[in-house]
């Protein structure tokens, strides 16, 4: 079935739509009214000083964090407060801010575990060996063997995952949230420790894999230059409100933004 | 030959091996050493599957006993004759239908097994709404539970007299051959894709949740399989010692089977064996500190329990001193071998 959203027609069918998201811990609203939508194949950036509620953001998105109010629809479906495994199986990946990878398993069997929801065998025919079973496990090694070379990661295949070094270990985490086939990828931070080399090669890798697999992405970013030079459109958080939105260089000389990074000008 | 036709090769000649070991004991062994070794067999297939969820999953279940209990007691009532039943139970007649139900041992084992993963599947949906601690308490609460009903319900289990005189069906056969069966069964599910989301949510829930792995699915599938052959070891146990009786199914099995899955190593299936081997073997060898002990110039009187302190000491020595267990996460593999000798071998070619 072609992908509905690609055709130019007027009344085309919503891809993501975020309306009005609340989330209230206690007494603290992390993130106030918030709503975004995106079309496809769009670079969108998320951004604010710490505690804005961008993370918060993609945990209502990918079902982690139920919220307080608000709506979100995904390819005309309402999936707000759904499981996760559930929203990622519709499509919607993402990466950790604080790395999560599967310590204890190879690169490669990370990468795996993304695939599992794609298999067609059930669990007795994978304890008796039947050969369906074997064929399924061949087709998700080699695919992710394929998402590992397309990060630059298959040479580190065998080694555990706790090993690699830490913006090996971002790229990793990307691999895996592409390995569940989504449409649209949540990065949060895949800069985040990075030297400028790693960051500059991770801006070039993030529009080559939107291109080959038709994605759209929405990711989170301190980096100001990587943001600026990548993102199509940008939306600023502080408090959890919504203080801007335009493209980068709107974004660059709006005063609140200004205000928000830089706080009140002092007086001498 | 490729790696796998060698492979395949070993393990059949490592069954072989096993299978004539058996034979030797079974034609010349000493009772007590066929008990040791039907011991063995038995604890492998409840430690191997005790660590399907524990090591495997990464959650701490602390009620393998109840499974254990309701694979025996179910297994035994379908191997008793109506006869036999009727001379048990003289408190209370044994309820219809189970009165007159009778299945030969290898049906009793199966619907053992089947009971124990029915009564898993009853309570996995309360257990598997909390995790750590809490879940821990939960299937602590459980196992007990499952002790007591047996204690109580004179007209099924016989209450505290417990089944006597059942025939002993288990010999080495059918303890290693449900132990390999179980080994088999076990290793190719956790090396599977299914066994890669089970330690994917042991490492990480939230991460394997966001790669599209549903917890509770996994969980309940590695719950359900665990219990089954605890059910079935259960019945193993039962028809070897033949008098069954609540007593024997208190926390202190569990404790056991913990003692054994985290000496050899949570995750490891291995390890599990080592240590039900070692335990087996262990349980034996250390009777001699709770026999009187002549020193010579005094008798030190024999203290019953002695066994499990020591079992206790080396449990805390093995926490303190190897925290991961013989073998960690470790598997033995011929593999691993395989890669030695053939980088002994180019060594060795070269001048
Ligand atoms: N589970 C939670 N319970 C209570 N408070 C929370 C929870 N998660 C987030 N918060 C609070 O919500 C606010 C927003 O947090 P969030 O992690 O979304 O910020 P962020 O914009 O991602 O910041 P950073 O740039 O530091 O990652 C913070 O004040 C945080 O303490
Ligand atoms: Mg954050």
């Amino acid at each position: 079935m072609p992908a509905p959203f690609l055709s130019p027609e007027r009344n085309m069918p919503m891809f993501l739509k975020i309306e009005k998201l609340v989330m209230q811990f206690g007494g603290l609203t992390a993130v106030d009214s918030f709503s975004l939508e995106l079309q496809p194949g769009e670079l969108v950036g998320l951004i604010g000083p710490n505690g804005a509620g961008k993370t918060t953001v993609f945990n209502m998105v990918t079902g982690t964090y139920k919220p307080s109010a608000g709506k979100i629809h995904w390819l005309d479906q309402d999936i707000t407060g759904l499981p996760v495994h559930q929203i990622t199986a519709k499509g919607l990946a993402r990466t950790f801010q604080n790395v999560r990878l599967f310590a204890e398993m190879t690169v490669l069997e990370n990468v795996m575990v993304s695939m599992h929801i794609t298999l067609q065998a059930s669990f007795w025919k994978a304890m008796l060996g039947l050969p369906h079973y074997r064929k399924e496990e061949r087709r998700i090694r080699d695919e992710a063997l394929e998402y590992l070379r397309e990060l630059g990661l298959a040479h580190l295949a065998d080694e555990k995952a706790s090993s690699l070094a830490y913006g090996q270990q971002r790229r990793l985490e990307i691999a895996r949230a592409l390995a569940t086939k989504p449409r649209l990828l949540l990065l949060d931070e895949p800069a985040a420790g990075m030297n400028p080399l790693e960051t500059k090669d991770l801006a070039q890798l993030v529009r080559e894999i939107r291109d080959k697999y038709g994605l759209t992405v929405l990711l989170i970013e301190h980096d100001m230059k990587f943001v600026m030079g990548l993102c199509e459109r940008i939306k600023v958080l502080d408090h959890g409100i919504t203080i801007a939105e335009g493209t980068p260089s709107e974004i660059q000389s709006n005063p609140h933004v200004i205000k928000a990074y830089l706080g009140e000008p002092k007086h001498a | 030959m490729t790696r796998d036709r060698v492979k395949l090769v070993l393990n059949i000649l490592a069954l072989l091996l096993l299978f004539s070991i058996l034979y030797f004991f079974d034609r010349y062994g000493s009772p007590y050493h066929v008990r040791i070794l039907n011991n063995m067999g038995i604890f492998i297939t409840l430690a191997v599957s005790y660590n399907l969820v524990n090591g495997y999953c990464g959650v701490l279940h602390l009620g393998p006993n109840a499974f254990i209990a309701i694979g025996a007691y179910t297994s035994s009532l379908l191997t008793m004759s109506p006869l036999e039943k009727q001379m048990n139970f003289i408190i209370e007649p044994l309820m219809w239908p189970l009165s007159v139900l009778q299945a030969p041992f290898s049906l009793s084992l199966i619907c053992g097994g089947v009971a124990a993963a029915l009564f898993a599947f009853l309570i996995s949906f309360p257990v598997f709404r909390v995790r750590g601690d809490y879940l821990a308490i939960v299937t602590l609460g459980f196992g007990e539970v499952v002790r007591v009903l047996c204690n109580a319900s004179q007209s099924v289990t016989n209450g505290p007299l417990g089944l006597k005189g059942l025939t002993p069906h288990t010999n080495l056969w059918w303890s290693w051959g449900i132990a390999v069966l179980t080994l088999i069964l076990v290793v190719r599910l956790v090396n599977s894709s299914y066994g890669r989301a089970m330690k994917a949510i042991r490492d990480n829930e939230p991460a394997a949740m966001a790669m599209g792995v549903n917890p509770f699915r996994h969980l309940l599938m590695a719950f359900l399989i665990s219990a089954f052959f605890c059910g079935v070891g259960g019945g193993l146990l039962a028809h070897l010692i033949t008098t069954i009786s609540p007593t024997l199914f208190t926390f202190f099995l569990t404790f056991n089977l913990l003692i054994i899955v985290v000496v050899g190593g949570l995750g490891s299936t291995t390890g599990a064996v080592l240590g039900a081997i070692l335990f087996a073997w262990g349980g034996e060898a250390l009777r001699v500190v709770e026999s009187p002990m002549n020193l010579g110039f005094m008798t030190l009187p024999g203290i019953p329990g002695m066994r499990m302190v020591l079992f206790s000491v080396i449990l805390m020595l093995v926490i303190i001193f190897m925290r991961r267990g013989i073998m960690g996460h470790r598997e033995f593999s011929w593999d691993w071998i395989l890669d030695k000798l053939q980088r002994k071998e180019a060594e060795l070619k070269k001048p």
